[in-house]
């Protein structure tokens, strides 16, 4: 467990943030109001209608060759992306929720955990790391509202946090990825949550952190009466190649970093499909350090804490290495619900 | 001439603590001496640019732009201009050395490319005048020593082979025990601990220990949470740091929890 999260969490100074100090943009005054699909706002039921756990690797965008991405691609990577598929099938139609809500590892923030207030972020984000791949123009909306009640439950239960209201800060591709994948129509208003850690250099995740994080989200919303759809914007083993084939759809140099990493993903979706989510607890962080999975970033943590654990198996919905770490599409419902 | 700087923007706060002033300062006060030894262009890597996959060499002429960071975006030092002249004679020299060295260089000139904070910070307060021409590389996660070393030799190579005069700068922090709070300037502080180990590897890397300094690295990385595990001094020592003739604290002290120092080369 990383030091750096061990210093007690003030909320004084996240209350003042709130109002977004020292920016150059007022703090929006009005809140999204949704469109269709918004049964129950308002009444103070809302739930938790699923939650996914749904990897980013910008590969996954590439290979689709959407219209708002400028590079084109061959294609590759089509059984996650038949996954997600398949996941666009079950959050449609009678199954369609008010809001997506994310938890993303690319968008770090060193110092608390930041949610998105801008209500409609729009604008071009490169992905430093892929530049090649992933040019991705966005422009969706948030639900300020619920952004804003995440911000004071976990306020609330001692979590350091910021609202975010600068329209000019880039919208990560871990965020775009796992939201275009879900619902590239975008027509669902959005929350995103900010990573509070720097898996790649500085520390790794305090878990026990983002279960706090997960339960104020819940928290909110119930409070606000939203149908909520999470995404845990995580891939799971997370070695991976150094080097980028000249073709990087090239199939045939797509493969499981190695025989550990790739038996280590299959011990976590054994026990995911059998359940209970409980079994989860002591393995992820195991499954964390044996893979270097990008769970250590908490957002499959966040995602089961705010769904209480539930009583469950998950269903996977697709399985495959990117680039040579693995990941997996995975949905869970709460029958308790 | 060869320089490490912080990348922290702290360093630019209009209400700044006094270590994030003198640490300021002290990198301004590289730039003039890097202008006085008439260097054409810096070659340089900041631990903000991280990437993954091979080495990518900036070879976008002219990086113009803001940008607004997505940590400190409420603070006047969250947003900053820059407007940068690449070198793209030496940076593309430079990717062609990294890849006839062995290692991958992936040449990156994309229109909106996000610029990271370090550089940019770096940039802005050792060339406000923007005289300086800028040869970028990203700091690779898993780069080892030695591929971190032969970065920096292929860069002194292709510099040579071209006659230019280059500065090298590490943009990099030290300790990396980031405050979790919301502080005013005036709480920032280093915990003793990782105070104690930045201290003690500062002291070898001014009495130019440059071995003694990469044996300890990974020991340091661990018990400080080293930015980067402090990947870009065999960068450095690729460049030929440990050829020239002295080498000089100028400051160290705390951004938010983290080490921080000014360390030039001459």
């Amino acid at each position: 467990m990383s030091r750096v999260f061990h210093v007690p969490a003030g909320t004084s100074a996240s209350r003042a943030r709130r109002a977004g100090p020292a920016t150059t943009s007022p703090a929006p005054n009005v809140s999204f109001v949704c469109g269709a699909g918004s049964a129950g706002r308002g009444s103070a039921s809302g739930r938790i209608v699923a939650g996914y756990l749904a990897p980013h690797p910008p590969h996954l965008i590439y290979a689709d060759n959407p219209e708002q991405n400028e590079p084109r691609s061959r294609g590759g990577w089509e059984v996650l992306r038949w996954g997600y598929e398949e996941l666009r099938r079950r959050i449609a139609g009678p199954n369609r929720p008010d809001v997506l809500v994310v938890h993303a590892p690319h968008w770090i923030t060193m110092v608390g955990h930041h949610v998105n207030c801008v209500p409609n972020p729009r604008g071009i984000s490169v992905e430093p790391i892929f530049p090649n791949l992933f040019r991705y123009h966005y422009d969706f909306r948030t639900d300020v509202e619920l952004a804003e009640s995440i911000l004071a439950e976990a306020d609330g239960l001692g979590l350091v946090t910021s609202a975010m209201r600068e329209p000019d800060v880039r919208v990560d591709y871990a965020t775009i990825g796992a939201l275009h994948l879900a619902n590239p129509a975008w027509d669902l208003p959005v929350v995103s949550i900010s990573a509070n850690n720097n898996p790649y250099f500085y520390s790794d995740a305090a878990l026990d952190e983002m279960e706090v994080l997960g339960e104020a989200t819940r928290r909110a919303i119930e409070k606000t009466g939203r149908n909520a759809v999470l995404l845990a914007s995580n891939s799971l083993s997370h070695l991976h190649w150094d080097v980028e084939p000249d073709l990087p759809e090239d199939m045939s140099r797509e493969h499981a970093y190695n025989q550990h990493q790739y038996e280590w993903d299959m011990r976590l979706l054994s026990a995911i499909r059998e359940g209970p989510t409980s079994r989860l607890r002591e393995l992820v962080p195991r499954h964390i350090e044996e893979t270097s999975s990008e769970t250590k970033a908490g957002s499959l943590s966040w995602l089961l804490s705010a769904m209480r654990w539930p009583d469950v198996p998950g269903d996977v919905l697709a399985y495959g290495t990117v680039i040579g770490t693995g990941n997996a599409v995975v949905e869970w419902t709460d029958r308790r619900a | 001439m060869a320089a490490l700087v912080p990348g922290m923007p702290h360093m630019l706060a209009a209400d700044a603590a006094p270590s994030w002033a003198r640490l300021r300062d002290a990198t301004r006060r590289t730039g003039d001496r890097l202008r006085a030894a008439g260097v054409e262009t810096l070659v340089m890597v900041s631990t903000q640019w991280f990437t993954v996959l091979g080495h990518q060499v900036q070879t976008d002429p002219h990086l113009v732009g803001e940008h607004c960071d997505e940590n400190w975006y409420g603070y006047d030092y969250g947003r900053q201009r820059y407007d940068i002249t690449v070198d793209t004679e030496l940076a593309f020299g430079w990717a062609d050395a990294i890849d006839a060295r062995g290692l991958q260089s992936r040449k990156t000139r994309y229109e909106c490319f996000p610029v990271d904070n370090g550089t940019v910070t770096a940039m802005n307060l050792l060339d406000p005048e923007h005289r300086f021409r800028l040869a970028l590389v990203s700091c690779n996660l898993y780069a080892g020593v030695d591929a971190m070393r032969v970065l920096g030799k292929a860069a002194a190579a292709a510099a040579s082979q071209l006659g230019r005069r280059i500065g090298v700068v590490a943009v990099s922090g030290l300790s990396s025990g980031l405050i979790q709070q919301w502080i005013s300037p005036g709480e920032d502080r280093i915990a003793d601990d990782h105070e104690a180990w930045d201290r003690r590897m500062l002291d070898l890397v001014i009495s130019r220990k440059h071995d003694d300094v990469l044996e300890l690295r990974e020991e340091y990385a661990r018990a400080a949470q080293v930015d980067s595990q402090l990947r870009v001094y065999p960068f450095l020592a690729g460049t030929g740091v440990d050829t020239l003739e002295s080498c000089e604290l100028l400051e160290y002290g705390p951004i938010w929890g983290t080490g921080a120092a000014v360390v030039n080369w001459q």
